[in-house]
């Protein structure tokens, strides 16, 4: 089947999902893969930050969609056609990155709220997506917990990511998220640890994790006071290529490639 | 006067309305179930010949007979997890999913907010 869904998840907030998925997204597209981004945390989106975008630029969303008030065509917002403002973004000049953005109007996320979502529109509008745009990835940003959005994202995808940190809080929920994916048949699932204090042994801590869930680590990205200094006002992995993180997710990036 | 793509869409817009499965029903099928649900989610919809064409180029282990791919559609389809619009090699098979449902706070509450926020001019 052409085109793979890659669902990131996390059990908990605060993981760091949105910037891993983003940062993941742009290596694969600066790989020369065609990419594209949903921001299904419909009550909190957030991932249009990263690739620079406001309530101004943003323009029709996923909100719209769901209300078919949008096609599927009208919010691909092309990043690499508006790579500019930072260094690590504008490297994506001229590559096929595409993002499907939530609205961040206090009104539209109400909406959905108030009147519930019409999941066979947002399935349809998964499905599209990939084959409109002729995608080789999608990458579904999902909101933190188990909630019916989540689980519809993970019961389609081929790639399901769990992040995770090394904290006991997560590491339970974590078993519940793989339970789940194994339930629902996922084909591929790969664990990322994000936020590991530099102390610890990371082929150790990687043993540890792996053997507790019966699952690979594609990569254990350390806890860096340079990444929360970026603020999300770029795309880390891009502008600083050579960081130990951006070098942990770049590996992230080369399983789902290697899986695709 | 309607035509036959308008007539079928208000078909499968009405059958959508009863009930549906969701992702945590998913994860209780049988194996056979939940593939062709998976499959069905990714493809939206499938006529008959084109699940059979998939079925066969499943590896040979997860390959359904006939038989067991007829009567699996039969328990989808009863329970409108799919939806079934046609008759025989014809018939289309498209997934059901339920609605996530809206909140149960009182409307009162909704309308309030939505006052407040048309305040924001962005917000209009």
């Amino acid at each position: 089947m052409k085109g793979k869904i890659v669902s990131i998840h996390s059990f908990r907030g605060g993981t760091g999902k949105s910037n891993t998925t983003a940062n993941l997204a742009a290596q694969v597209a600066m790989a020369g893969k065609r990419v594209g981004v949903v921001d299904t945390d419909i009550q909190s989106p957030g991932i249009h930050v990263l690739f620079g975008l406001d309530e101004d630029k943003m323009g029709k969303t996923l909100n719209d969609f769901l209300h078919d008030k949008a096609t599927i065509r009208e919010i691909g917002f092309p990043i690499g056609e508006n790579a500019s403002g930072a260094a690590g973004r504008a490297k994506l000049a001229g590559k096929n990155l595409w993002l499907f953005p939530s609205s961040i109007r206090g009104r539209e996320i109400s909406q959905i709220l108030k009147e519930g979502i019409d999941f066979n529109r947002l399935n349809e509008g998964l499905q599209s997506t990939i084959k409109e745009f002729d995608l080789d990835y999608l990458f579904i940003d999902t909101h933190p917990g188990l909630n019916e959005e989540t689980l519809l994202s993970i019961a389609t995808s081929d790639i399901l990511i769990i992040i995770l940190r090394p904290d006991q809080q997560d590491l339970q929920g974590t078993s519940v998220t793989v339970d789940i994916a194994r339930s629902l048949d996922v084909p591929n699932l790969i664990l990322m640890v994000n936020k590991a204090l530099p102390k610890y042994d990371f082929v150790e801590l990687r043993k540890d994790i792996e053997s507790k869930f019966n699952a690979p680590v594609a990569g254990i990205l350390p806890l860096s006071f340079d990444l929360a200094d970026n603020a999300s006002n770029d795309l880390f992995s891009l502008s600083t290529p050579d960081h130990e993180w951006s070098r942990s997710l770049r590996e992230v990036a080369q399983a789902v490639l290697t899986l695709g | 006067m309607p035509g036959v793509f308008d007539r079928l869409n208000k078909e499968i817009q009405d059958k959508q309305q009863e009930g549906g499965i969701t992702a945590l029903d998913l994860a209780d099928l049988p194996p056979a179930l939940r593939k062709i649900m998976r499959l069905m989610l990714r493809e939206i919809q499938m006529n008959y010949p084109r699940l059979c064409e998939v079925m066969d180029a499943m590896p040979e282990r997860e390959r359904l007979t006939r038989d067991e791919l007829q009567g699996a559609l039969s328990t989808l389809t009863s329970q409108f997890w799919l939806i079934r619009i046609g008759e025989g090699e014809k018939a289309i098979y498209k997934v059901n999913l339920r609605r996530k449902a809206g909140s149960t706070l009182a409307a009162g509450i909704w309308s309030s907010l939505d006052e407040k926020l048309k305040r924001n001019p962005k917000d209009t």
